[in-house]
């Protein structure tokens, strides 16, 4: 094969083309200087690594795990949540805690109310749930078709960004399944469902974001 | 360096006994993650976000989430890809919330590359201008020392992908740096 300076790319990709192009390289200066680059630059590229020390980093990591360790054995949820506190379980929890104090102080700081508004105040209950049930199905609906309109462009994009989205929802989907089958069989907590409302959230955010990314 | 050196350090417990005895809470175990990666996520942080005090961030981020999902994970599941994935997405996380630009801030603004630097520095510059998917293969295969396998697992693309991208990454700097230096 006669070696030209127009071959010295496929030369680049193909590596059995490789000792043609270098004996090509020892009479063509141009080609000589690009082979050169070509393998300098992989040997440049390790020192473009950035080390730095950091003694305060695991420090800070292992203090947080400690201080999520103490709070979970503290409330002992460590078993009921598998070991997987995340800051939407604590609000959760929070939130939870707030409304059991609320119907605390509605129902013993306050005169007795008479049973008909006990029915009342039931009745409400269900009445709620109801509407958050409702708006569930609302909510998932919109998601769908965000879900549909966002799809196409995901599964086509190689994009580092684009994997990664498709990373986030399979664990927000994952993550939101695992939750609903908790709350079929327990429907009536403010926690698991407020837990709930916010995966949705993040998925529509996550969907939003890929859409807004792609116009 | 490929993993399997990264993991050098990981002789004495193999990367499924670690996860085991981090997901009972043993922190020893979860210090021994830390200490065979963080050093090469700190560097990867640190080029997705230019800023040192991002990247840590990003890094304790990472580990805080790897710790929660070490629970959820097989312990089949090759433990490193796994882990740089989860600090590709802190590092896409960090990025946004602080409004730069994810896949790179240098992206943003691409600064022309100067003549007559050291080919080290005109790269660091180059790789600002080229397609982020071909820096950040450029980046974990010939800077961090990653295989084609396994920058393929971490970027959940295909290895013939991954060698096409990196072809791409240099070809395209030849042609920057080639042009800079004309």
């Amino acid at each position: 094969m006669t070696f030209d300076c127009k071959d010295l790319e496929r030369a680049l990709a193909v590596p059995e083309l490789l000792p043609d192009a270098r004996e090509h390289a020892k009479v063509c200066d141009a080609c000589r200087r690009e082979l050169w680059l070509w393998g300098e630059m992989s040997t440049v590229a390790p020192g473009l690594r950035e080390e730095w020390e950091t003694p305060d980093l695991w420090p800070k990591i292992r203090q947080t795990l400690v201080a999520q360790q103490k709070a979970a054995k503290r409330h002992g949820l460590r078993g009921f949540l598998g070991g997987r506190l995340d800051w939407r379980m604590m609000a959760g929890i929070a939130a939870a805690l707030a409304i059991a104090v609320a119907i605390f102080i509605v129902k013993y700081a306050r005169p007795a109310p008479a049973p008909a508004a006990a029915q009342d105040s039931d009745f409400l209950t269900e009445q709620t749930l109801k509407e958050v049930e409702n708006a569930e199905v609302a909510y998932r609906a919109s998601i769908d078709k965000l879900s549909r309109l966002a799809q196409p462009k995901l599964s086509a994009s190689e994009n580092p960004v684009a994997i990664s989205a498709r990373e986030k929802l399979l664990v927000l989907d994952s993550e939101i399944d695992n939750v609903r089958s908790t709350v079929s069989r327990n429907r009536f907590n403010a926690q698991l469902q407020s837990e709930l409302a916010g995966l949705y959230r993040d998925k529509q955010d996550t969907l939003k974001e890929i859409l807004q990314r792609a116009q | 360096m490929p993993l399997a050196m990264a993991a050098g350090r990981l002789t004495a417990r193999s990367d499924a006994d670690l996860i085991q005895a981090s997901q009972r809470g043993d922190l020893s175990a979860f210090e021994e993650i830390y200490a065979a990666h963080a050093g090469r996520m700190k560097s990867i942080a640190f080029h997705m976000l230019a800023d040192r005090a991002d990247a840590e961030d990003a890094v304790q981020e990472a580990f805080l989430k790897i710790y929660r999902a070490a629970g959820a994970i097989h312990f089949d599941t090759v433990l490193a890809p796994w882990i740089y994935r989860i600090l590709l997405n802190c590092c896409y996380d960090t990025g946004r919330k602080r409004k730069r630009q994810a896949e790179s801030p240098l992206a943003a603004e691409p600064p022309a590359i100067p003549n007559n630097v050291p080919l080290q520095l005109a790269i660091r510059h180059a790789l600002g201008r080229i397609h982020p998917q071909y820096r950040m293969v450029f980046w974990l295969f010939e800077v961090e020392g990653f295989r084609h396998s396994e920058v393929a697992a971490i970027l959940e693309i295909p290895e013939g992908t991954s060698k096409k991208w990196l072809f791409e990454a240099k070809r395209e700097l030849k042609r920057l740096l080639t042009e800079s230096r004309a």
